[in-house]
Order: structure tokens, then C-alpha cells, then sequence
């Protein structure tokens, strides 16, 4: 328990200094300014946008490397780990390379009359690469964890594939599923490193954290990081209140 | 009827196997472990691919490798399967694992007479976890039987459960089948299991029916050796150019000529067994095993027993139709017969 006790005030330590770093003054100086509250408004919204591009394209690729239904599995996953090895800023640096204007998909893009540097859909693009090696592996593990045979028996009980997917994979998964997009949305709301090189606009509040710190100091760059904190934290909370609700039910 | 012609390769061989299972009649298929009983459930339940077959269920056909061309998907089979775990789905309650087939009825009288008949009428808002295995394999039941199928498939689903418990879901199930006129397949390797749930048994070995026959024709007469020693034939004794199948059960102290075949032998060893006792003896060069209601006296060097109408097993392995003339052969048998 002590030791517990120990180790948990230990991890918290960087937010413990934050919280005595910061006084209410300088909260509220740096929050009221004029257009103070936009970071907090594009990082919300990127980071929704890309736990929903997540959750449609890498959920069905995480149950094809759960159920073993790719050939050669492990070249599979060694890409999955090779994506998740890059540090953020060589991603932002390689991105600029497959997603940049003289590539063939920012030509694309262009054609499409949008654009993958310095925009909304950058740093979206840049959130979605930083968090989804986290998502599909947790994504991997929580169908992993579904006993293949239950499936097997809804199908001979008369369900087809997708309704075997909808009424007991999902559900049996929904609570580790819950906890990998908990880690992607911590992933995406502080990504910084390919952002900061691919969409330096529009500001998400790590980006806003940097220049703040970088014009004016630390004082008025801190606060943001509580409001990263305040505002990142509801949804992965309810995600662990519902996964305990979820196994507190199964056992009856 | 459930009528199932097959040949399903696997790494090591091929299973080989035409069944037939009328309505309302219960096979079981008994067979050592990896012999390829599970193998032909799951070809029956569509899981697995056969290389060769034609499998049909109320003259309807699942399977069909020669043309026209069938394979029914398992979701449109309806046969039901039920596995040594029960499978029930953790996140719903046991009326709703009841009712978990498209074709099960939501409520209604057909569920509740179904559940206490089970047994299970006061579990319906449990949740899996909370049930016992017993309990559980009640439930599994119910869901197979609410989903209306067409066949029952149990793939040695008690074991692990204790006799009593066994017992009690073996005749469940045998009443429940006959009352729908199912057919039912209960694979197993144990021989009380399928006596007790059978119709009829089927033995299995290394991918080959070997026999076919009421419980008693193929526990009292083995079509060959091979399916004496799966169904617990431990000894073989030479009587002329035959062996007299030797069934530790079917053995008697003393001699009683007329109702078999008199052996003498040395005891080597004695333990008890059940409520009586278990002799290992020597007659010649062969040793038998019996199991005895009286403990024999060890030092009994000229030990007598009658094998009750043991099955004789000619040169090539297979049973013989009446048994051999006695004296040709070994010295300590004679046989009665």
C-alpha cells in the first residue's frame, strides 16, 4: 500500500510541480485573453476527428490481426510496431515526404482543392499517424481476449458473420476497445512532434504550450498545460468507469 | 434423419465415416482421443470442409462435394452444437443466452416450461459467471434446443462435471432429444458416457469406423480386436488358432463350463476395486485382468474362472461367428462352449 502510495505520487510528480507552479492570477490572465480558448477548440475537434477516422479504419484491421485472418501475420504486425517505433519529429519529417504538395497524394489533395500542411486536416493527419499504432494494438489485444469458439457458437445459434461481429465480438471487446481509444485520445490531444512539423497551424494546445513559452515564458505557458490536462481527461475517465461497470456486470 | 457420408483429411490421416441417425434416435461415437470424432462433428456442423462427402438433415442436404455443388454456411445449417465448454456469451443474462437464436421464441410458455424443466426456471436473470458448470450445460442445452435445430451434436461435453452430474444431463438430454424426435451424436471416450446416452455406438479409431451396433452387440461382441481393446478388453488368451477376448467385467470365480470359457491361472496381483476387487493372473504366456466380488487368495496358484461368452478373435483380428473347438490350444483354456 505505502509502496503503492509511493510510486503513484512518483508518477504524478511533473503534475504535482504543474499545480504548484500555477496560481489563479495567472490562470486567469492567460485564459481570458482574446482567442485564448481557441487551442482548446481545435484540439478537442482534431482529436475527436481522429479517434472517429481510428475507431472506421483501424478497428477492422485490428480484428484481421486478432483472428489471424492475414496471411503472413507477422510481417503485419512488425509494420504495426515499425509505425509505432518512429519518433514523432521523424514522422512529421516523413509525412512531409508521402502527404507533402509535390507528392502524389498532396497532388491529389490539391486537386481535391485541400491540403495536408498547415491545415485542420494536417494536423489531423499528423494526430491520426501519432496515435494509431497504439490503437491497433490495443484494438488487437481486446479482440484477442474474445474466445473465438463464442463466435463459433453464435454462428451455428443461426447468426450471420456481421451479426455474430455486432452481438458478441463487439460487446465482449467494447470494454478493451474503450481503454485503446482512451490511449489513442491521450496520444492525439498531446501530439506535438509531427505536428509541430506539418501543421504548425492551426494551434492545438501543445503547439500553443511551445510558442507561448517561446514569446512570452513559462508563467503564461503553463496554464494551457492545465487546461490539456482538464480537458483530455473526462473521456478515458469514463472510458476505465465503463469498462469496470462492463466486467462488474459479467460477473453478476 | 441425419445422414453423413464423409472423407475430412487431416495432418495425419483421413477420417473416413458414414453415419446414419434416425429422428429422435441417439449415436454415440466413441473412439480414443485424436481417433477424429471431433473431426466429424464439426463437418457435420459445417466448420469443416470434408474432401469428399455428402452430409443431409431431414432430407435436406448441408454437404455435397459431387454436383450440384452444396456447402450450407453454419449460421443456415441448424444443427446444434455443444462443446466440453458451454460457450454461454458472458455479456448477456441466461434468458438471454436462451433466446439468443434469431428463431428462439422472446418469452412465452415454451420458455419457461423449457427452463424448469432444465431445471435453470429461477436462473433467467443470472448472469454466466454466477452458474455453476452443471448449470451452465443446462443452459447451453436450452439455448440449442430454443434455437430449434435440427440435429444435436455434443462434442464430449461433460467432461470435468462429476458422474452423478453426468448422469443426470446424459438422461436430461436423452429425454429432451426423443420428445423432439432429434437426431443426436454424442461424441465421447468414455464408454459408460455413451452406453448411458446411446442408441446406438458408433467406434471410431485413427479415422475409421471400425463398428457400428447397439451398446451391447459392440461391447459383447467386438467386430475385431482392435475395437475390444477401445471398448476394455485388457487380456487375449489362445484358444486353437483364436484368441478368447478377455473382459475384466465379464469374469467369474470358479468353474461354470456351461456359460463360457474356464481358465486357470497363477494370481500375480491383487487390488481392490469398486466395491469387490481387481486380480491380475497368469494363464500361460498370456495375462488377464478380472474384477472380482471376493477377494481371491493370493497365493493361489491354481486360481479358476469362467469368461463369460467371451468374444474369439481369429488370425486376422476379426471376431469369429461361434467359438473355436476347444482343446488344440493352450493348456489352461478350455472352452465351454
Amino acid at each position: 500500500m505505502a509502496g503503492a502510495a509511493v510510486i503513484w505520487l512518483a508518477l504524478l510528480g511533473p503534475v504535482i510541480a504543474l499545480l504548484t507552479h500555477l496560481s489563479g492570477s495567472t490562470i486567469a490572465s492567460a485564459l481570458t485573453s482574446p482567442g485564448a480558448l481557441d487551442p482548446v477548440v481545435v484540439s478537442l475537434e482534431s482529436g475527436l476527428v481522429t479517434l472517429g477516422v481510428l475507431a472506421l479504419i483501424c478497428t477492422p484491421l485490428a480484428w484481421m490481426l486478432a483472428r489471424g485472418r492475414l496471411p503472413f501475420p507477422r510481417v503485419w504486425e512488425t509494420g504495426v510496431l515499425l509505425s509505432l517505433l518512429l519518433p514523432p519529429l521523424v514522422l512529421g519529417l516523413l509525412l512531409i515526404f508521402f502527404v507533402g504538395p509535390y507528392t502524389p497524394v498532396g497532388q491529389v489533395l490539391t486537386w481535391l482543392h485541400q491540403s495536408a500542411t498547415n491545415t485542420f486536416l494536417a494536423l489531423v493527419i499528423a494526430e491520426v499517424y501519432e496515435s494509431a499504432p497504439y490503437y491497433v494494438l490495443g484494438a488487437q489485444a481486446a479482440f484477442a481476449s474474445v474466445e473465438p469458439r463464442l463466435e463459433e457458437q453464435a454462428g451455428l445459434l443461426g447468426d450471420r458473420p456481421r451479426r455474430v461481429f455486432r452481438r458478441v465480438t463487439l460487446p465482449l471487446a467494447a470494454p478493451g476497445l474503450a481503454m485503446a481509444l482512451s490511449i489513442a485520445w491521450a496520444r492525439a490531444m498531446g501530439a506535438f512532434g509531427a505536428v509541430i512539423i506539418i501543421a504548425y497551424h492551426p494551434y492545438g494546445i501543445p503547439l500553443e504550450i511551445y510558442t507561448t513559452l517561446q514569446e512570452t515564458g513559462l508563467a503564461s505557458a503553463l496554464p494551457y498545460a492545465l487546461v490539456l490536462l482538464v480537458v483530455a481527461l473526462p473521456l478515458p475517465l469514463a472510458a476505465y468507469i465503463w469498462s469496470a461497470r462492463a466486467g462488474r456486470r459479467r460477473r453478476g | 434423419m441425419l445422414d453423413a457420408d464423409v472423407e475430412v483429411d487431416r495432418r495425419e490421416f483421413t477420417v473416413r465415416a458414414a453415419l446414419k441417425v434416425a429422428p429422435g434416435e441417439r449415436l454415440a461415437l466413441f473412439g480414443p482421443s485424436g481417433a477424429g470424432k471431433t473431426t466429424l462433428l464439426e463437418t457435420i456442423a459445417g466448420l469443416v470442409q470434408p474432401r469428399r462427402g455428402l452430409i443431409s438433415v431431414n432430407g435436406q442436404v448441408l454437404t455435397s462435394t459431387d454436383p450440384p455443388v452444396r456447402a450450407v454456411p453454419p449460421w443456415q445449417r441448424r444443427v446444434g452444437l455443444l462443446r466440453q465448454n458451454p460457450g454461454l456469451f458472458p455479456h448477456l443474462s441466461v434468458r438471454d443466452n436462451l433466446c439468443y437464436a434469431p428463431s428462439a421464441p422472446r418469452s412465452g410458455t415454451e420458455l419457461s416450461s423449457l427452463a424448469s424443466e432444465l431445471g435453470i426456471g429461477d436462473l433467467l436473470s443470472a448472469m454466466p459467471a454466477r452458474l455453476s458448470g452443471g448449470q451452465a450445460h443446462r443452459v447451453a442445452i436450452g439455448r440449442l434446443l430454443l434455437a430449434r435445430c435440427d440435429a444435436l451434436l455434443l462434442d464430449e461435453p461433460y467432461t470435468g462435471l462429476d458422474v452423478s452430474l453426468r448422469r443426470t444431463l446424459t438422461g436430461l438430454v436423452s429425454t429432451l432429444v426423443s420428445e423432439r424426435s432429434m437426431p443426436a451424436v454424442l461424441v465421447t471416450h468414455e464408454l459408460e458416457d455413451a452406453q448411458a446416452f446411446a442408441d446406438r455406438l458408433a467406434v471410431l479409431d485413427h479415422g475409421e469406423l471400425l463398428q457400428v451396433g447397439t451398446p451391447n452387440e459392440v461391447v459383447l461382441r467386438p467386430a475385431s480386436r482392435r475395437v475390444a481393446e477401445l471398448i476394455g478388453y485388457l487380456g487375449f488368451v489362445p484358444v486353437g488358432d483364436a484368441q478368447a477376448g478377455i473382459h475384466p467385467e465379464r469374469v467369474v470365480a470358479g468353474a461354470q463350463a456351461a456359460r463360457g470359457l474356464v481358465l486357470t491361472g497363477a494370481i500375480t496381483a491383487c487390488r481392490p476395486a469398486g466395491a469387490g476387487w481387481e486380480a491380475d493372473l497368469r494363464v500361460g504366456e498370456s495375462a488377464i485382468t478380472c474384477r472380482l466380488a471376493d477377494k481371491p487368495l493370493k497365493s493361489a496358484d491354481e486360481f479358476v474362472v469362467t469368461v463369460l461368452d467371451p468374444p474369439y478373435f481369429g488370425p486376422d483380428g476379426l471376431v469369429l461367428p461361434d467359438a473355436p473347438v476347444a482343446g488344440a490350444g493352450h493348456q489352461g483354456a478350455r472352452s465351454g462352449l
